[in-house]
């Protein structure tokens, strides 16, 4: 009994000693940048040595950036690069907004990813202006509808700097759209489906050959077509009004998902279940409507379907899903030195090797013209040997600028939940349509 | 706030205070409490009256706060899908909660019985589930739960039926939302009623057992009643849990947020994380608070006053006033 | 349902019965653990077995390899570890000190006070992130521990939980006999009052350990390094590959997080049992 005071006692001091010297000296961790070789040649710089700056740059996700950062640290000892990455990206851009409202706490770079981009644009003041600090020079090298992804509505202010794009391309099994008797290279398969109509009719053909599903989700299927909206989708550009009800796009991606549920030529699973990557394996489904960089999903779902899968165009069209930009929000105190960093981040060498290391598709036109990026096959085998970079890039340079508003991803949900209901339900789809686009108008209220 | 609740209280009469140097009685009790309320009203205070202050606010976390009276409570009532929300949560809580004290009940009162061997062995097992982080036990489940997986062949094989819609069929996803909950909690509050069980002295059952009581007796008149604080305990700290239930719907219909809105499985906290972030509208969100922070004061009220009916001796929250 | 008083001779059924309803409960709760260790055993496949695979495999290390390879797991670890560790020390002291004052103290406003006590618990804590960040940001604890480990040092889940453990298990005779020994107020709570509540200190300790081991959604706010995240949050990074979930990898990291609470808990498992004192007449 007594032991047990005397344990607790003897904690509780510990805990008090470890607790005031937390409050008073330096944070845990090492300072862990005074290693590099360079740090010694601090001689051969003139005069007085510069001011170490330290920049603190929040990365999202699996890119590889931190490899890139280690290269321009070891070349930069007087602008040292801190990543810190956050894998879930509605914390990590949360955690960027709650930054803002507190007037503390932001990185010096933020890595913003595009579905977010309107939050930001809207507030624009918490941000430094790219094209003050010589954006406007870079301007050219990068695809136009990505550049104006992160600009205001009359350019004048840039937002940040392009990364890397997601172009929408389809996926098929080479080998399963062989057996159903439909041409089986990307340029004879991508002729065969050139309209959606001609897709629903192979699809619908391939379904009663064999018995299985043509295309992998609804969720996919449907983001194909509604991303081929013209330049805007569930809400306005001009008013931020919804206008999902009167886009005829958005209704055409309705009818037509549930169409395919009805004819069953579509996987039930949803998109990212188990059994959705379960069915990839398996080889229960042929084509999958999907973004560049999807295709890491697809490779780690599928092992055993290695070097069967092809890449080919949508029928009518590409759009794009995902997607980042750097940006540098106004509490840096380092902006030029920031800038330079980003700049060199998204350089043409950088984007070559981000997209040869992690396949994060680059923004910069010129690359697709270059050999190594023509002649590139993956090269695990995966996708045979197809030259892949080319089906991406055609697909890239076909996107046209889209907007999308504050409340994208809510409606999103609402109509993808509705597709849901008439696949698991057997609900009446102009009833489930009707329904969304009341609770949709429901979102959009609180924002007028 | 509290005065209302203080009024609304039934309170028991006050035991007999122990101590009569009032003064310095006082000002220790305040020094043993002031670490929590100096914390408090850093950490707690500030955050509550910042989210009242907020429901009368436009606000999207980086634009200046706009003034807009009551029009975030017009918006979020006249939208059905928190009405939606709502009856989710609290038929999700009974779902889960209900059945799941009378089972930790029952295993605590087995367990404590002097002639189970074992006991350490069940009461580590017991605590397994709430041991183990909740998204992997929510992943766990999804995969349980998933249309081809172990819950639907369980139910093909008993011959029930086959192929329940767990993650988009109205009652699908609550009982199996319900199912994690119960899963999670059950062996937690075994163990704290364990505790309870622990602290009555073994002597008042041998008086009893002299008095001629049998062991229902012992159960209803000795048991159950100097459990009540433990008892009182487990209902408050799960009401609360389950009016606040977020993790489990929410990583169970997707861990990329949209699936989380889907009106079979949204709740309360989910529909205010939508409206926060999601879609930043932090004034409905903040109003969203507001409202569940009065539903979780009526709901846990009502139990007090259902609990206070139980049994009779133990005392309620407070004494004299 | 017919149950057992202490020191009833019982009779088979009722042993029977007993045991029925232990070894089901202990299934029920077992069954999604031990899955946990047979995915986590086992290839990315085996969760999608049909009919479902219940033998664990031998892939263990190999995955636990995986996820090295991703993530600072054990940096991590040791971070949760330092951090539950501490607030838990705190937890239960600043929470029985509390709770012994709302039992046996009279004070002016003391219903008041403990209501507001409860009344904390019911604001949800979704939306104390915002304004509990802009504390953080103004005090400059972003990316440091002390904005894990303040916050939380005493909280009212514990405050009550104390209060109602002592209120049921300390009498009132107990305290009068220190008071006459000539006990200061500290004394009579170190010496007399410590020892009989044991079993609910370390119910709160392992609960405590338990809550800051298992929680995510604060720590992914506030910290911003690597070297300090917690093992939750580095266990979430697993989920946003953009190459598939795989399930065995996960499985196999959440299993091997999960170990050391196990280890607290049987740590700790000694302290409930014993911390009974036999004298705790009722008044």
């Amino acid at each position: 009994m007594a032991t047990f005071r005397k344990s607790l006692f003897l904690l509780l001091s510990v805990a008090l000693v470890f607790a005031l010297a937390a409050c008073s000296g330096k944070k845990g961790g090492t300072e862990a940048n005074d290693n590099s070789p360079q740090s010694t040649q601090g001689a051969a710089q003139t005069d007085a040595p510069k001011e170490k700056i330290e920049l603190t740059f929040w990365t999202l996700g699996n890119n590889g950036y931190e490899t890139l950062v280690d290269k321009w640290n070891a070349d930069h000892p007087d602008i040292q690069v801190k990543v810190q990455n956050t894998g879930d990206q509605t914390a990590h851009h949360n955690n960027m907004l709650t930054a803002i409202s507190a007037g503390s706490g932001a990185p010096d770079i933020f890595m913003l990813e595009i579905g977010f981009m309107e939050k930001f644009l809207a507030a624009t003041d918490n941000f430094y202006n790219l094209n003050d600090l010589g954006a406007q020079d870079l301007k050219g090298n990068y695809l136009d509808w990505k550049w104006q992804q992160a600009s205001s509505k009359d350019g004048s202010f840039q937002l940040g700097l392009p990364t890397d794009i997601g172009p929408t391309v389809l996926y098929y099994r080479q080998d399963l759209v062989q057996a159903a008797g439909l041409p089986a290279d990307p340029a004879g398969l991508a002729a065969a489906l050139d309209t959606w109509d001609k897709f629903a009719a192979a699809a619908k053909q391939y379904h009663e050959k064999t018995g299985k599903y043509f295309v992998d989700t609804t969720d996919l299927l449907h983001n194909a077509l509604r991303d081929q909206s013209d330049g805007e989708i569930y809400l306005s550009k001009a008013d931020g009004s919804f206008i999902g009800d009167t886009n005829p796009q958005v209704k055409k991606a309705f009818d037509y998902t549930v169409k395919a549920i009805q004819e069953g030529w579509v996987n039930p699973s949803p998109m990212w279940s188990p059994e959705w990557g379960q069915a990839t394996n398996n080889g229960d489904f042929a084509v999958m409507p999907a973004p560049a960089w999807m295709s890491g999903v697809i490779k780690g779902n599928a092992p055993d379907t290695a070097g069967k899968w092809r890449i080919t165009q949508l029928p009518e069209g590409a759009g794009n899903w995902g997607g980042s930009f750097l940006t540098i929000p106004k509490q840096s105190k380092h902006p030029k030195e920031a800038f330079a960093f980003i700049s060199w981040m998204v350089s043409k060498e950088n984007q070559m090797e981000s997209f040869k290391t992690n396949q994060l598709f680059p923004s910069i036109p010129a690359i697709y013209d270059e050999q190594e990026f023509k002649d590139f096959v993956d090269p695990s085998g995966f996708y045979g040997d197809q030259k892949i970079a080319q089906e991406f890039a055609a697909a890239a340079q076909k996107v046209k600028p889209m907007y999308y508003g504050p409340q994208h991803d809510a409606i999103d949900a609402i109509f993808k939940n509705a597709l849901r209901n008439v696949l698991e339900k057997k609900a009446e789809p102009a009833k489930e349509w009707d329904e969304a686009v009341k609770q949709a108008k429901e979102i959009v209220k609180r924002g007028g | 706030m509290s005065q209302t609740i203080v009024a609304a209280n039934v309170g028991k009469p006050p035991k007999r205070p122990f101590w009569t140097e009032r003064r310095r009685t006082a000002s220790t009790a305040y020094l043993y409490i002031s670490p929590f309320f100096i914390l408090f009203l850093i950490f707690g205070v500030y955050p509550i009256f910042f989210t009242f202050y907020l429901s009368f606010f436009k606000w999207n976390a980086i634009s200046p706060m706009k003034y807009v009276g009551f029009q975030n409570f017009a918006l979020i009532f006249e939208d059905p899908t928190f009405w939606v929300s709502l009856m989710n949560t609290i038929l999700m809580g009974i779902m889960g909660t209900v059945p799941q004290l009378i089972v930790a009940l029952l295993l605590a009162v087995a367990l404590n019985s002097a002639i189970v061997r074992f006991k350490n062995f069940f009461r580590i097992v017991y605590f397994l589930p709430n041991i183990t982080s909740i998204v992997a036990v929510t992943l766990v489940f999804s995969v349980i739960f998933s249309n081809q997986g172990m819950a639907n062949m369980l139910l093909d094989w008993l011959g029930v039926t086959t192929d329940v819609a767990w993650n988009s069929g109205w009652w699908g996803v609550k009982i199996a939302i319900a199912v994690m909950i119960f899963w999670r909690w059950t062996g937690y509050n075994a163990i704290i009623y364990l505790a309870g069980l622990q602290s009555i002295s073994p002597e008042l059952y041998e008086a009893a057992k002299i008095d001629g009581a049998n062991s229902r007796d012992a159960l209803f008149k000795i048991t159950i009643p100097l459990l009540k604080p433990f008892i009182l305990f487990t209902i408050l700290t799960s009401t609360i849990g389950s009016l606040q239930l977020f993790t489990e719907p929410f990583v169970f219909l997707g861990t990329s947020g949209t699936g989380a809105t889907r009106p079979e499985g949204i709740t309360m906290v989910i529909y205010l994380y939508r409206e926060a972030f999601t879609n930043s509208y932090f004034g409905t969100a903040a109003a969203t608070a507001v409202v569940l922070f009065l539903f979780t004061i009526i709901f846990s009220l009502i139990n007090l006053m259902i609990t206070n009916r139980l049994g009779s001796s133990g005392s309620s929250l407070g004494g004299a006033k | 349902m017919n149950t057992v008083a202490v020191g009833e001779k019982p009779g088979f059924l009722q042993k029977t019965i007993l045991y029925l309803i232990l070894w089901l409960g202990a299934i029920m709760s077992a069954f999604p653990f031990y899955w946990m260790f047979v995915v986590g055993t086992n290839d990315r496949s085996a969760v999608f077995h049909i009919p479902p695979k219940l033998v664990w495999g031998n892939l263990l290390l190999t995955n636990m390899e995986k996820v090295i390879e991703r993530i600072l797991f054990f940096r991590s670890m040791y971070n949760s570890f330092i951090l539950a560790s501490l607030e838990t020390v705190f937890v239960l002291f600043f929470c029985a000190l509390a709770g012994f004052a709302f039992a046996k103290y009279e004070f002016p406003l003391k219903r008041s006070l403990f209501i507001l006590v409860l009344g904390t618990l019911f604001v949800p804590q979704q939306l104390s992130l915002l304004p509990n960040y802009i504390i953080m940001a103004k005090l400059h604890w972003i990316d440091d521990f002390k904005a894990i480990i303040v916050p939380g040092m005493v909280n009212a889940f514990g405050i009550f939980w104390m209060r109602q453990y002592i209120e049921a298990a300390v009498s009132n005779d107990l305290i009068e006999a220190g008071r006459i020994d000539g006990c200061s107020h500290f004394r009579i709570f170190w010496r007399i009052i410590l020892p009989i509540i044991t079993p609910a200190l370390s119910t709160l300790g392992i609960f405590t350990f338990m809550y800051v081991w298992n929680d995510f959604m604060w720590p992914l706010v506030v910290l911003k390094s690597q070297e300090h995240f917690t093992l939750q949050m580095t266990l979430r990074q697993l989920l946003y590959n953009r190459d598939g979930v795989d399930y065995g990898m996960v499985m196999a990291a959440t299993f091997t997080a999960t170990l050391p609470l196990l280890l607290v808990f049987l740590l700790f498992n000694r302290w409930f049992i014993s911390g009974l004192t036999s004298g705790a007449v009722k008044a």
